[in-house]
């Protein structure tokens, strides 16, 4: 009893470092910014607690559904597209092709280049006047006029879609590569042997094998993509006509632009709700793929 | 002996390392934010003089970017540890006012009767001044004589009134590959400054001087109308434009006009464009020449425990000659009409007059309590005209009606 005693003891003291730094780092803050978010806490050092008003007026008035419903369109095909291209490029830079590390080395400039510089260029890009992708264009004859990529809200908000995959595919392709540089190769001997095909081995060797990996990394680039921010903010602070205002520009505003910072916590509030639905799915789905992996 | 003369070195040593600590404690510090890339030419030696005639204080400059500057002077003070003395907006006094977060600034009439006239209400609210104009900015119209010919039009004569602006723009238009007029509508801060250009040279108004909202005048109408009407002849897409996007495209010499601040005409200089720049065309309601008059201040921060001597400070860096000597060196349009300065500026530099003759019927940036809260409704209005999702009338009424949260 003294022992197992002892060694709980032990345990948490070297817990400890970790929990506290987690009490301060991220618990105080979360804490502090849910206390918040029940204030009309602005610019004035002093403030009230006004209930539930902050949620009341978020979502009574204004367009902040809009915005929920925009930011989850735009995330699910950000994160499809990672997802699609990563696992395509990672069974690419996974074949056994010349070149292999040429390519695998190709594939880091948007993660290594800093994300801010990569956006400035992607908006270089799509401007009209002196941008590469409507000089082509207007070279090939397939418009006649500049076209302004981040004018008009349709094209915008692809436009930031693309910029966002750009950026977080090489970082979807590296782990999935990792992930299939893990499945064992007698696997595929074998299937090989018993006359399975390329397309069969894919699909009933590499995809459930690497279902674990898929998992973790749509969740992570799900998180990364509801939250991000810089890309958006770079290129159209959220315009035109708040065709590109995502929940998280929109609490920037509410909160760091019109400095109502009540507001704006709630406002982070209702994120922090929706990411901690994420984790919860992810964790549910994670449990029940080890479950069946068990039996 | 040995042991007396280590107790010796070591007091020495203590006395020596605790005399900065009580020099610090015997002068007192004004802390300075001067937003920029540097510090602004001249007051690293005015800074000298003053801290002469002033012993026991010592100003701390910290020079930060404009890009995260309003925010760090914002956020420092919301956080209860303000600055003294920071480079801020005008337009954010009000706001920073009502939260008592920095102490009004008197001018006595004989301070007010010096500067250009309205420049004093850019810093005025609730019957006094919140900070000290600092900087200042009017705009012009800029033409490309280049164009001009190649459309047919007069080069050596720019529109005199709305009507011809937005006629010679369809000319430049329909006669050339070029555009007609630049028009910024991106999701920035210059897009309401823009529009405010248009209001201002047709006798409009944003927030009347009781306080009410007025956007949704006849002359602000008119405004906006001429904006929609001048947008069939810009550059493709405005929506995708800021201020500075817009003057790039012009100095690239694909657009005929564009309405810019003084540095634009340098630019123009050395890309080698036969340039012209002219009074900001006016609209049909106008009683003069105007252009939105923006300055930016210095304010002075309530609980930094030095406000008066950052308001001495900051009234001496801005007075007469040593502000005359800042706006030169950093091209700004002069706060006031000095003599014989301005004449020899005319003289040397005959392109300012217009940049000059707009102070007569210029207005302010609307002092509201939500500065950012103003910006949005605005740029959402010129945006949701400017793509056609909106007629000016009900834009303004939309626009006006938001406004009243922020008044």
């Amino acid at each position: 009893m003294t022992g197992t005693r002892s060694a709980s003891l032990f345990a948490l003291a070297l817990l400890a470092p970790a929990l506290i730094y987690i009490l301060i780092i991220v618990a105080y803050p979360l804490f502090d910014t849910v206390v918040l978010s029940f204030t009309n806490a602005a610019l004035r050092p002093t403030y009230d607690f006004v209930g539930w008003a902050n949620y009341q007026r978020i979502f009574g008035a204004g367009n902040f559904t809009e915005v929920i419903l925009r930011t989850f369109i735009w995330t699910f095909f950000s994160v499809a597209t990672k997802m699609l291209i990563g696992t395509l490029g990672a069974t690419l830079l996974n074949a056994a092709i010349p070149g292999q590390t040429l390519f695998r080395i190709l594939t880091m400039p948007p993660w290594i280049v800093p994300m801010a510089i990569g956006i400035f260029m992607w908006g270089w890009m799509y401007n009209g006047q002196f941008g590469m992708i409507s000089g082509l264009l207007q070279n090939f004859g397939i418009i006649s006029k500049p076209w302004p990529i981040l004018a008009q809200g349709s094209s915008a908000f692809w436009a930031t879609i693309v910029t966002d995959v750009w950026i977080g595919v090489p970082m979807v392709t590296i782990y999935l590569l990792a992930a299939m540089q893990s499945i064992p190769k007698d696997l595929y001997e074998a299937a090989w042997t018993d006359g399975a095909g390329r397309f069969y081995r894919f699909r009933r060797i590499t995809l459930p094998l690497m279902m674990p990996a898929m998992l973790t990394m749509s969740l992570l680039s799900l998180i990364a993509t509801f939250n991000s921010f810089d890309i958006i903010w770079i290129l159209t602070q959220g315009g035109p006509s708040g065709s590109t205002t995502t929940m998280i520009i929109d609490t920037y505003k509410t909160a760091m632009g019109s400095r109502k910072y009540g507001e704006g916590a709630a406002r982070a509030v209702v994120i922090c709700i929706f990411v901690s639905i994420f984790c919860i799915v992810y964790f549910r789905a994670v449990r029940k793929l080890s479950q069946g992996e068990a039996k | 002996m040995q042991k007396t003369t280590g107790l010796i070195a070591v007091s020495l040593l203590a006395l020596t390392a605790s005399a900065p600590a009580s020099f610090a404690q015997d002068v007192k510090e004004i802390s300075f934010i001067n937003c920029g890339d540097e510090l602004t030419a001249g007051y690293a030696d005015y800074f000298k003089e003053w801290e002469a005639e002033n012993p026991g204080f010592k100003v701390m400059p910290e020079v930060v970017g404009w890009g995260q500057c309003q925010d760090k002077v914002t956020t420092l003070a919301a956080a209860g540890t303000p600055v003294a003395l920071a480079y801020v907006g005008s337009r954010t006094l009000k706001q920073f006012a009502l939260n008592d977060l920095i102490v009004p600034v008197p001018m006595t009439d004989e301070e007010k009767a010096g500067y250009y006239n309205y420049v004093p209400d850019t810093v005025t609210f609730d019957g006094t001044q919140w900070g000290v104009p600092v900087a200042f900015s009017t705009k012009a119209l800029y033409w490309n004589k280049d164009v001009f010919e190649a459309a047919g039009l007069d080069p050596e004569t720019p529109p005199k009134t709305w009507e011809e602006e937005i006629a010679f723009a369809k000319q430049i238009e329909d006669n050339t590959d070029f555009d007609g007029f630049g028009v910024v509508a991106k999701t920035f801060d210059n897009t309401m400054h823009q529009f405010l250009h248009w209001v201002y040279t047709n006798d409009g108004l944003v927030i009347d001087a009781d306080g009410n909202i007025v956007l949704d005048s006849p002359q602000n109408l008119e405004a906006l109308t001429a904006l929609k009407d001048i947008s069939a002849y810009s550059e493709e897409g405005p929506t995708a434009y800021e201020q500075n996007e817009v003057r790039a495209i012009w100095l690239d010499g694909t657009l005929g006009m564009i309405h810019a601040s003084p540095n634009a005409g340098n630019l123009a200089t050395e890309a080698g464009m036969n340039w012209g720049v002219a009074p900001l065309p006016l609209g049909p309601s106008a009683k003069g020449p105007g252009t939105l008059l923006i300055t930016d201040s210095l304010a002075v921060f309530k609980g930094s425990g030095v406000e008066e001597q950052a308001t001495s400070l900051a009234k001496y860096l801005t007075s007469g000659e040593r502000q005359w000597a800042a706006e030169m060196a950093q091209g700004l349009t002069p706060l006031r009409p000095l003599e014989p300065q301005t004449a020899e500026l005319l003289a040397e530099k005959p392109y300012w007059a217009p940049f000059l003759d707009g102070i007569e019927f210029g207005g302010p940036e609307p002092l509201l309590t939500d500065y950012v809260g103003l910006q949005n409704v605005m740029i959402e209005m010129v945006q949701s005209v400017v793509t056609g999702a909106a007629e000016p009338a009900a834009a303004l009424t939309t626009a006006a009606g938001e406004l009243e949260q922020y008044k």
